[in-house]
C-alpha cells in the first residue's frame, strides 16, 4: 500500500514544462519535466517503482514508470514510442507543456531491503523502471550489502542510459555487468543473454533481493536461473506494465488476477506474480 | 415510522425538488416500459413503478460524461485545464432495494478504497434517497438470493412500504426525519408498523421457485468461484455463448469499469470523456505495443463473474457484487445472465457430488 | 424524459434504441425494451452508437475545390455549382452512388433527381452485386423481393438453417434470436467453411469445403426428393415448376457429393429429414457485400419450397442485410434498372412515372457504378457519391479521370478529399427519416436535435439542385416525401408518418388489404403461384490443384465492425476492432495447426501466399476455425487491402464461397 500522507494529483492533471529532451536509443527519448506551479513542484515527491499518468494535450493520457531517484535527481520520464499518445509525446519540443497526475502505485521496497545484497537484472528498456531504485540505493550505498547490476540488450545501440552506465562502471563496489546478444565490431564487453551473467557475477543468495525487469522471454529465463541458484520467490521483485486509464484503482483496466496493477502494484514479488494466474 | 398517504406523494416529491435534481422511475411513452431518469415534470415520476429497465447507476455513474476539458495553444504553449462546474445535489426516489444495495456497493468501491474517486463524489454527495419496498417480486428478480431485498436495510433517507391506501414512511437519516416533520406526517401505529413485516414476508413467499432454490446455491457457487474449482469446460460453455456486447456490465448496478478517452472538439478544445466499459471486451486489457494478457472470451467472462460472485471481490463491496436485480438476464443476447451462470455451475457441482 | 425512441442505424437488423439527450447533446443509448425486433437488446455496435453520433469528425461546411485544395463555400455557391456542372453532361456521363445508410426519403429523392432531372439511370449502391441476388431470386420465386419470414417468428421455429453468414457477429440480434430458438429446442444447422460462433452454437455444423455450398444445398434438395419427403400438397396447391427443378437435380450424382463438398451423405440425409419433419423452418443467409451468389440462393429457396416452408407462420427464406437501409434503398429504386417498388425500367412502367413525376424518363437501363468502374476506361465524367466508405477509394486511379465529383456526407471521410464539391448532411439523428430493415419493417426515426452547425437534410439539397435546373418539387418535410412514396410504391401505399410515429414500424407490403403490414409472405392473397426458380444443373466445385494446394477464402465475417470508416469514429468499437489486429498488425491468414506444421511456421510467423496472379506476405494465424487445406483472409481489414486482394477483387467481393487456389510458403 502506498503512503496515504503523500501528495498525489488524483483527477485534474497539473501542468508541467518540457525543459529538455534527450535522445536515448532508437524510438526512446528522455523528457526532463518541471511543474509550472512551483508549489506543486515542492510538494511532488515520488518513490522508486511508482508511475505517473502523463497527458499529451490533444492526444490522450498514458502511464509511465519513473526513472529518477526520489532524492537529488532531475524529474524525468523515458518513453518508447509505441502508440498514438507516445507518438505525440515524441513530437514535442522543449518548452511544450504536458499534464501530470500521480505519483501512483506501491513502489519498490526500500526500508525492507536495507542491509541486504541487491541484484538488478534488466533487459533492454527494462532498465527504465529500475533506474530509480538503482540511483537511490547507490545514494545510500553503505546501507546495503553487495550491489550488482546485470544488464543486457540486443546490441550496443539498444543500451539505455549509456551515460549512466559509463558512470556506474566506474563506481567502486557497484558490480556492473553489461552484455549484448551478438558479437559486434568495437564491442569489448560481454556477449550473450543476460541470464548467462548470473553465473559470471557469482551472485550471492543469502540475504539477497533481486529486481528483474525486461521482455517476457528474458524475464522467464532470468527467473529460472535465479530460482535454480536458490533465491526465494519472495526475494525476486519485478514491476508489471498494464493498460491503465485512471491510475487510482477504479477503471479496472489494469486488473491482473485479483489485483489492480495501479494500486496493488506495479511492484510485485515473483511469488505474487505466479499466483496472479495470467500471462505477465 | 410515519405514514404517508398516497395522495401526498406529489407533495413529498415537490419538497425534495426544492433542493435537489430529482431522478426516479417513469413510464416511457412509446414502449410502456419503466426507465429511471430525470423528469421534466414531477408528475411524470411513478414512484410505485416496477423495477426500471435501465439501472439507476446512471445518476451517479453516467454512461457518457465529460470529466474535464482542456485547451492547449501550440504557439503560446499555454495550457488550461478545467473540471466542470459543481452540480446541484441529486435525489433518487422510488429506488428498489436491489439497486440501493448496488449503489452502496459502488460507494464503497469508489469512495472507500485507497483513493476517493472525485468524479463519483461530485454526483453522489449530499444525495437524498427515497427507497421503495417491493411488495411483490418482478419476473426476473432474485434479490432474496443475494441478501439485497425485497426491502432496503440501509442507505436510505426514507424507505417507503406500500400498505394499501398509504405508505409506511421509515426514516433512515436526519434528513429523512426532517422531511417527515416538514410534511407533518403522523406517526404510524403499532398495527401499521406490523404491516411492513407482513408485506415483506408475502413478497418473499411470492418469488419464483428458481429464485428461491438458487438461494443456497449462490454461496456455494461463490465458494467455487473464489477457490477456482470450476472446470474450464463450464467457462468455455459460457464463453461460447457470449456475444461480447458488454450489455451485462452496462446494466449491472455494481459494474463500474470505465474507459477514458480524450476527444478533440471542433472548436479546438479537448474533452476527457469517461464512459461505461466492460471486461468482456477483447480490447479491454489491450496495451500499446503488442501484448494482450487476457485473450480468450471465456477468460474474460470468468473475470466478470469473479467480480460478481467471489469473496475476494466482496471485500471491496462488503457484500457480493451481484444484487439480484436480474437485468443482465434481460439484455443478454447469449442467454448467459447471472442466474443461468449460477445454474450451469450448480449443475457441475451436482455432477461432481 | 431524456430517452427518445429511435432505430439503430448500423446493420440491417433494425433494432430499437433509446437515445439519451441531455442539454442538446447525446449522452447515452439504451436498448428499447418493447421493440418487436430487438426485444430490449443491442449488440456492441448498437451500445456505442452515441460515441459515433458524438464524433466531432464531421463535415461541417460546404467545400469547393479551388486550385486542388478544398475551400469553405456557402450552400448557395456549392448547390449552384453542382446543379450547373451536372446539367452540362448527358445522362450516360453521370453516375450516382446512393447510400444504403440514407433514409428512404433521401434515397427516393436521389433516384428521382438522377432519373427525372439529369435523365441518368446510372444509379446504384456499391453493394449491388450482393443483395441484388436475393432480390432477383425472391422476386422470381415469390414476387416479394426481401425476407419472406419475420424476425419475431425465429423463437418459435423448430428448424433453422444458417448458410455462410457469421450471423452472431454480422447481425448479432438476429443471431441471438436463433441462439434462443436453439436453447428452446430448435435444430439449428449451419453450413459454413469456417467455424464461426453460430457454428459453435448450432446443433450441427456442416463445415463444407469452400465453394461447395451450392452443391450442399442441391444435395439436400435431391435427398428430400429421393426420400419422397417433399410437401406434395403444398407444392400442388401453391407452386409451379417443381418437375423442372427435380429434373435439374437429376444431373447431380450423389456419390460424388462427399468428395466434392467434404461432407458425408448420411449427415446431409439427416438434415434433409430434419427439415422436412419440422413444423416451422427458416433459412438465413447474408445479403449484401459478401453475400451468397444467385444460384446458391436459388437452391435454398427451392429446397424450402419443396419442403413447404414458405408463407407459413414460423417459416421463410430470409436474406439478412448488413446495412440499415439496403432493403429501403432498393424499395426506392436506387438501382440502374429498377424503378421505385421494384418495377423494371421499361417503357410500360416509365409511362406511369412520367405522369407521377411530370417528366420524361430515359427508359434505357443504366449501369451500376461498380460495373462502370470495372471497365478499363470508365465513360463516366461526373460522379455523385452519398455517405460512403473508403471502399470506393480502391478505384482511386480511375477516379482521377473523372471531371467532376460531388460528395455528400455527415462524417469526414478520405473520399471527400477527392471531391470537387463536398456538401454536409445531418447525421441520422439530426433529421427525420424512415429506414427499412431486413424483414421489410419500415421504421420512423425522428430528428432528435439540431446539428451543431448549419446543415440541411439531403432531400432538401436534392430539391434545391432540381430547382436550379428549373424543376420545382413541393416537399416541405420528409413526411411529404413519404406521402408521395405511398402513391408510387404499391408496397408502401398504406404507410404514412402518422402511422409510423405511433408504432415500432410496419412491414411491407402495407397496403389497402394489409393495413397493419405483412409479417410474412401472404400466400393466401397472392395473385400468382410460388415458382421454383431456375438453377443451373452444374455442380462442379472449384478446388485446389497440385500447384496451388490451398483454397483461400476471403470474407468479412469475424470482426466485420460494419464500415470501418464509421467504426473508427467511435471509441470502444474502434478499440475492439484494433484489438484483433494487435497481434497481427499487418493482417493475417488463418490456417489450421496441421497445415502450419507442414508449412513449417508457428503462430504470427510470416508466410507468402502465392496465387496464379500474384503474392502477398502476411502473418500466419493458427486457428481451429478452418479445416486442413483451407485458408482464410479477412479482406475487410483495411490495413490488409493489398494489391494481391485487388487483383482478386471479384473473388473478394464474391464472399466466403468464391475461392482462390494458392500455395502458402514460409518466408
Amino acid at each position: 500500500m502506498s503512503d496515504n500522507s503523500a501528495y498525489t494529483i488524483v483527477t485534474v492533471p497539473e501542468i508541467a514544462v518540457v525543459d529538455e529532451i534527450k535522445d536515448e536509443i532508437e524510438d526512446v527519448k528522455t523528457f526532463y519535466l518541471s511543474f509550472e506551479n512551483k508549489e506543486i513542484e515542492k510538494k511532488f515527491r515520488i518513490r522508486s517503482g511508482q508511475f505517473i499518468m502523463c497527458t499529451i494535450f490533444g492526444a490522450g493520457e498514458f502511464a509511465v514508470s519513473l526513472p529518477p531517484s526520489p532524492e537529488n535527481d532531475r524529474f524525468h520520464i523515458s518513453v518508447r514510442q509505441v502508440g498514438k499518445v507516445t507518438g505525440a509525446l515524441h513530437e514535442l519540443k522543449t518548452g511544450d507543456k504536458v499534464g501530470i497526475r500521480g505519483p501512483f502505485g506501491n513502489g519498490f521496497p526500500f526500508e525492507e531491503i536495507k542491509g541486504k545484497n541487491v541484484i538488478y537484472v534488466a533487459g533492454g528498456i527494462g532498465l527504465i523502471p529500475l533506474r530509480s531504485s538503482i540511483m537511490h540505493v547507490l545514494q545510500h550505498r553503505k546501507e546495503f550489502g553487495r550491489i550488482i547490476l546485470l544488464y543486457g540488450s540486443r546490441s550496443s545501440k539498444d543500451l539505455m542510459y549509456r551515460y549512466n552506465i559509463d558512470e556506474w562502471l566506474k563506481i567502486d563496489g557497484f558490480e556492473t555487468f553489461v552484455t549484448i546478444d551478438r558479437e559486434e565490431q568495437g564491442w569489448t564487453g560481454e556477449v550473450g543473454f543476460v541470464h548467462n551473467l548470473i553465473d559470471k557475477a557469482k551472485i550471492p543468495v543469502e540475504n539477497t533481493v533481486a529486481f528483474v525487469c525486461g521482455p517476457p522471454v528474458m524475464f522467464n529465463a532470468v527467473i529460472k536461473e535465479l530460482l535454480s541458484k536458490g533465491l526465494s520467490e519472495d526475494d525476486i521483485i519485478s514491476t508489471l506494465e498494464r493498460h491503465m486509464k485512471c491510475g487510482i484503482g477504479k477503471c479496472q483496466h489494469c486488473a491482473i488476477g485479483r489485483t489492480l496493477v495501479c494500486t496493488d502494484g506495479p511492484v510485485y514479488t515473483y511469488r505474487q506474480i505466479k499466483t496472479l494466474g495470467e500471462q505477465i | 415510522m410515519f405514514v404517508l398517504q398516497k395522495n401526498q406523494v406529489e407533495k413529498l416529491l415537490l419538497a425534495i425538488k426544492d433542493s435537489y435534481t430529482l431522478y426516479g422511475p417513469m413510464l416511457h411513452e412509446v414502449s410502456g416500459q419503466v426507465l429511471f431518469d430525470e423528469p421534466e415534470n414531477v408528475n411524470d415520476l411513478r414512484i410505485d413503478a416496477p423495477i426500471s429497465y435501465n439501472p439507476p447507476k446512471n445518476v451517479v455513474f453516467p454512461q457518457f460524461e465529460r470529466i474535464l476539458s482542456y485547451q492547449y495553444n501550440k504557439n503560446t504553449k499555454e495550457a488550461k485545464i478545467a473540471m466542470d462546474d459543481l452540480l446541484k445535489p441529486k435525489a433518487i426516489v422510488g429506488i428498489r432495494s436491489c439497486d440501493l444495495t448496488g449503489l452502496l456497493a459502488m460507494d464503497r468501491f469508489f469512495m472507500g478504497q485507497e483513493f476517493v474517486d472525485e468524479v463519483y463524489v461530485e454526483h453522489r454527495k449530499k444525495m437524498f434517497i427515497v427507497a421503495n419496498t417491493c411488495t411483490s417480486p418482478f419476473e426476473q428478480c432474485f434479490c432474496v438470493c443475494t441478501d439485497s431485498g425485497p426491502s432496503a436495510q440501509e442507505g436510505y433517507d426514507v424507505n417507503l412500504t406500500d400498505i394499501g391506501d398509504s405508505y409506511l414512511f421509515e426514516t433512515g437519516s436526519a434528513g429523512g426525519e426532517a422531511m417527515a416533520k416538514k410534511l407533518a406526517l403522523p406517526k404510524a401505529t403499532a398495527e401499521q408498523e406490523a404491516l411492513k413485516k407482513k408485506a415483506v414476508d408475502k413478497s418473499i413467499s411470492d418469488f419464483v421457485p428458481m429464485a428461491k432454490e438458487n438461494k443456497a446455491w449462490i454461496s456455494r457457487v461463490m465458494n467455487r468461484i473464489t477457490t477456482g474449482f470450476i472446470s474450464n469446460d463450464v467457462w468455455e460453455y459460457i464463453g461460447n455463448q457470449c456475444f461480447e456486447c458488454g450489455a451485462c456490465s452496462f446494466v449491472c448496478p455494481t459494474c463500474s469499469c470505465f474507459n477514458i478517452e480524450d476527444v478533440n472538439t471542433l472548436d479546438g478544445k479537448t474533452n476527457r470523456l469517461r464512459t461505461w466499459d466492460s471486461c468482456s471486451f477483447e480490447g479491454y486489457t489491450k496495451m500499446a505495443g503488442e501484448h494482450n494478457p487476457r485473450k480468450p472470451v471465456e477468460d474474460r467472462r470468468n473475470k466478470r463473474f469473479f467480480c460478481k460472485l467471489s469473496y475476494s471481490q466482496s471485500k471491496k463491496y462488503l457484500r457480493p457484487g451481484c444484487v439480484g436485480c436480474g437485468r443482465c438476464a434481460r439484455v443478454c443476447p447469449g442467454d448467459i445472465g447471472l442466474p443461468n451462470v449460477v445454474t450451469y455451475i450448480r449443475k457441475e457441482i451436482s455432477r461432481q457430488v | 424524459m431524456s430517452y427518445k425512441t429511435g432505430v439503430c442505424n448500423f446493420c440491417g437488423t433494425g433494432c430499437g434504441n433509446l437515445i439519451k439527450i441531455s442539454d442538446g447533446a447525446i449522452t447515452g443509448v439504451f436498448p428499447s425494451p418493447g421493440h418487436p425486433v430487438s426485444k430490449g437488446k443491442l449488440c456492441v455496435r448498437g451500445w456505442h452508437i452515441h460515441e459515433l453520433l458524438n464524433s466531432e469528425e464531421r463535415i461541417t461546411n460546404p467545400l469547393i475545390k479551388k486550385d486542388g485544395s478544398p475551400e469553405k463555400a456557402s450552400f448557395e455557391e456549392a448547390i449552384s455549382l453542382v446543379a450547373g456542372r451536372l446539367s452540362k453532361y448527358s445522362g450516360d456521363e453521370i453516375a450516382f452512388l446512393g447510400s444504403p445508410r440514407s433514409s428512404n426519403e433521401d434515397n427516393y429523392l436521389l433516384a428521382k433527381l438522377a432519373r427525372s432531372v439529369f435523365k441518368c439511370n446510372n444509379i446504384s449502391l456499391l453493394s449491388d452485386s450482393g443483395h441484388r441476388n436475393s432480390v432477383d431470386v425472391l422476386m422470381e420465386g415469390a414476387g416479394m423481393p426481401a425476407m419472406l419470414g419475420t424476425i419475431d417468428d425465429i423463437r418459435s421455429a423448430d428448424f433453422i438453417l444458417v448458410v455462410g453468414t457469421d450471423i452472431t457477429k454480422q447481425n448479432p440480434i438476429i443471431g441471438s434470436e436463433i441462439h434462443m430458438a436453439a436453447r428452446a429446442g430448435a435444430t439449428v444447422v449451419t453450413v459454413s467453411s469456417r467455424k464461426t460462433q453460430i457454428a459453435n452454437l448450432s446443433t450441427r455444423h456442416i463445415q463444407a469445403r469452400p465453394g461447395s455450398k451450392k452443391t450442399i444445398l442441391a444435395s439436400l434438395a435431391r435427398l428430400v426428393i429421393e426420400e419422397n419427403l417433399q410437401d406434395l400438397d403444398f407444392i400442388q396447391k401453391h407452386t409451379e415448376g417443381f418437375e423442372g427443378f427435380a429434373n435439374t437435380l437429376g444431373a447431380l450424382n450423389l456419390d460424388d457429393v462427399p468428395s466434392l463438398t467434404g461432407v458425408g451423405l448420411d449427415e446431409l440425409r439427416d438434415v434433409a429429414r430434419c427439415l422436412t419433419k419440422s413444423e416451422r423452418a427458416m433459412a438465413f443467409f447474408s445479403s449484401g457485400i459478401s453475400g451468397l451468389d444467385r444460384d446458391t440462393i436459388g437452391f435454398i429457396f427451392n429446397l424450402f419450397l419443396a419442403a413447404g416452408k414458405i408463407g407459413k407462420e414460423g417459416c421463410g427464406v430470409n436474406p439478412v442485410t448488413g446495412i440499415c437501409n439496403i432493403v429501403g434503398s432498393y424499395d426506392m429504386g436506387v438501382s440502374p434498372d429498377l424503378l421505385p417498388g421494384y418495377r423494371k425500367l421499361q417503357e410500360s412502367n416509365v409511362k406511369t412515372f412520367n405522369t407521377e413525376w411530370k417528366t420524361e424518363l430515359n427508359a434505357k437501363p443504366g449501369k451500376a457504378v461498380h460495373d462502370l468502374f470495372s471497365a478499363k476506361t470508365p465513360k463516366v465524367k461526373a460522379l455523385v457519391v452519398v455517405d460512403h466508405d473508403e471502399e470506393i477509394i480502391r478505384n482511386e486511379e480511375k477516379l482521377k479521370d473523372i471531371e467532376f465529383i460531388v460528395y455528400l456526407g455527415s462524417f469526414t471521410n478520405k473520399f471527400a478529399a477527392l471531391a470537387d464539391v463536398v456538401l454536409p448532411i445531418p447525421s441520422y439523428v439530426e433529421s427525420d427519416g424512415t429506414y427499412t430493415n431486413t424483414e421489410r419493417r419500415v421504421q420512423f426515426n425522428a430528428k432528435k436535435f439540431e446539428a451543431k452547425f448549419s446543415v440541411m437534410p439531403a432531400w432538401q439539397l436534392y430539391s434545391k439542385i432540381a430547382e436550379k435546373n428549373s424543376v420545382s418539387w413541393p416537399y416541405k418535410s420528409a413526411s411529404d416525401i413519404m406521402t408521395e412514396i405511398a402513391k408510387v410504391v404499391p408496397e408502401y401505399s398504406a404507410i404514412s408518418y402518422g402511422k409510423l410515429e405511433k408504432e415500432f414500424g410496419v412491414q411491407w407490403p402495407c397496403d389497402a388489404s394489409h393495413e397493419k403490414g405483412t409479417p410474412r409472405l401472404d400466400i393466401q392473397s397472392m395473385k400468382r403461384k410460388l415458382k421454383f426458380v431456375k438453377v443451373p444443373a452444374a455442380y462442379e466445385v472449384q478446388g485446389s490443384t497440385a500447384e496451388f494446394p490451398y483454397v483461400l477464402m476471403t470474407g468479412k465475417a469475424n470482426y466485420f465492425w460494419h464500415q470501418n470508416n464509421i467504426m473508427k469514429k467511435t471509441n470502444i468499437p474502434k478499440r475492439e476492432y484494433n484489438a484483433l489486429l494487435l497481434l497481427y498488425p499487418q493482417g493475417f491468414v488463418e490456417i489450421c495447426a496441421d497445415d502450419a506444421k507442414k508449412i513449417g511456421v508457428r503462430d504470427r510467423w510470416p508466410v507468402n501466399i502465392i496465387s496464379g496472379k500474384g503474392s502477398m506476405k502476411v502473418a500466419a494465424r493458427i486457428s481451429g476455425d478452418v479445416k486442413p487445406g483451407t485458408a482464410y483472409v479477412p479482406y475487410f481489414v483495411q490495413e490488409m487491402i493489398t494489391q494481391f486482394l485487388l487483383e482478386h477483387a471479384t473473388a473478394a467481393e464474391g464472399g466466403e464461397d468464391s475461392i482462390i487456389p494458392v500455395k502458402i510458403e514460409k518466408v
